[in-house]
């Protein structure tokens, strides 16, 4: 039961959290929980990256604190997305009082 | 390992409500324990920095976020039937098929982990100072790059939540349209549009 975690381990996990997130994605209706769901689908890849950073430790520290700096960059790219995300669909709100993706279908030829 | 299986037990269950519960605050409160349970599993894998920053940004700020716009559009449920009804098991066996197959491809070329004394001579301290010489050496074009992302996100949503008198008048026509196809949730916006038309 003792020792560390392997990283296969870490990965499964976050490969099913990615799963899960992808299914929200595409079953989800309201606007806002897909958005929820790629947030899930954004954390699922951070876990993967923070769990090869410590696989790459024999690398030396350059390598294997490039994979949590890249977590940190992911982090504050969410930041952004989820501000431009979040005021169209506030925008798209005030257009229809509704936020049902499934009748979002004008640009539809 | 016992802890990994707590963290990950409760990570999934946190990570289904967010695809199955029906209230937006319900999901939006199911991630943020879903985000907390991750920031356990970074302080597991040697990432403190990372850990705080996961509970300080995105449990508490990104989250807040969410939170704030459910309440201000007053979202309610979601009507129980969907347009295309055969999406939900496709997309579960299609979520399932990707799960297992990430799981076969990592578990089929399995590593050994470093021993404890390469992990402790590399994870030294908290790692703030080991991500500022990566984040201001190699990658000081990505830091400069999301800074630039970063401004046009503000100046963006500014602009897309900013309206004028004109469009917020042709809104309102439509929204009462709107109004008329879906008769619940009367809109909290029309009194702002009003307010500003008056102006």
């Amino acid at each position: 039961m003792g020792g560390p975690v392997p990283t296969e381990a870490w990965v499964a996990l976050s490969a099913a959290l990615f799963a899960i997130g992808a299914i929200g994605v595409l079953t989800r209706r309201s606007a806002i929980l897909v958005f929820l769901s790629v947030e899930l689908m954004l954390n699922a890849a951070n876990l993967a990256l923070v769990a090869f950073a410590r696989q790459w430790a024999v690398a030396g520290t350059q390598v294997a604190m490039s994979g949590q700096t890249v977590v940190f960059i992911v982090l504050a790219i969410a930041a952004a997305e989820v501000a431009v995300g979040l005021g169209i669909l506030v925008a798209i709100f005030r257009d229809r009082v509704s936020t049902d993706v499934d009748t979002l279908s004008e640009v539809r030829l | 390992m016992l802890v990994f299986i707590v963290l990950s037990v409760v990570m999934l269950i946190g990570a289904v409500g967010v695809v199955t519960l029906r209230q937006p605050v319900h999901a939006a409160l199911s991630l943020v324990g879903t985000l907390l349970t991750l920031a356990i599993a970074y302080v597991q894998l040697h990432a403190h920095f990372l850990a705080a920053i996961q509970v300080i940004v995105y449990a508490g700020a990104i989250m807040v976020l969410f939170l704030f716009v459910i309440m201000l559009l007053n979202l309610g449920g979601e009507s129980p039937t969907p347009r295309l009804a055969w999406i939900r098991p496709a997309a579960w066996a299609v979520g399932a098929l990707t799960a297992v197959a990430i799981v076969v491809t990592v578990y089929a070329d399995p590593r050994a982990l470093p021993d404890a004394a390469t992990l402790a001579a590399v994870f030294t301290g908290s790692g703030v100072e080991q991500i500022a010489d990566q984040l201001f050496g190699p990658y000081v074009l990505t830091f400069q790059l999301v800074g630039v992302l970063l401004l046009t996100g503000i100046v963006g949503a500014v602009g897309l939540v900013q309206r004028k008198a004109a469009v917020s008048a042709s809104a309102q026509g439509r929204a009462v349209g709107a109004a008329g196809r879906t008769p619940p949730q009367a809109p909290p916006m029309d009194a702002g549009a009003t307010a500003e038309k008056g102006r």
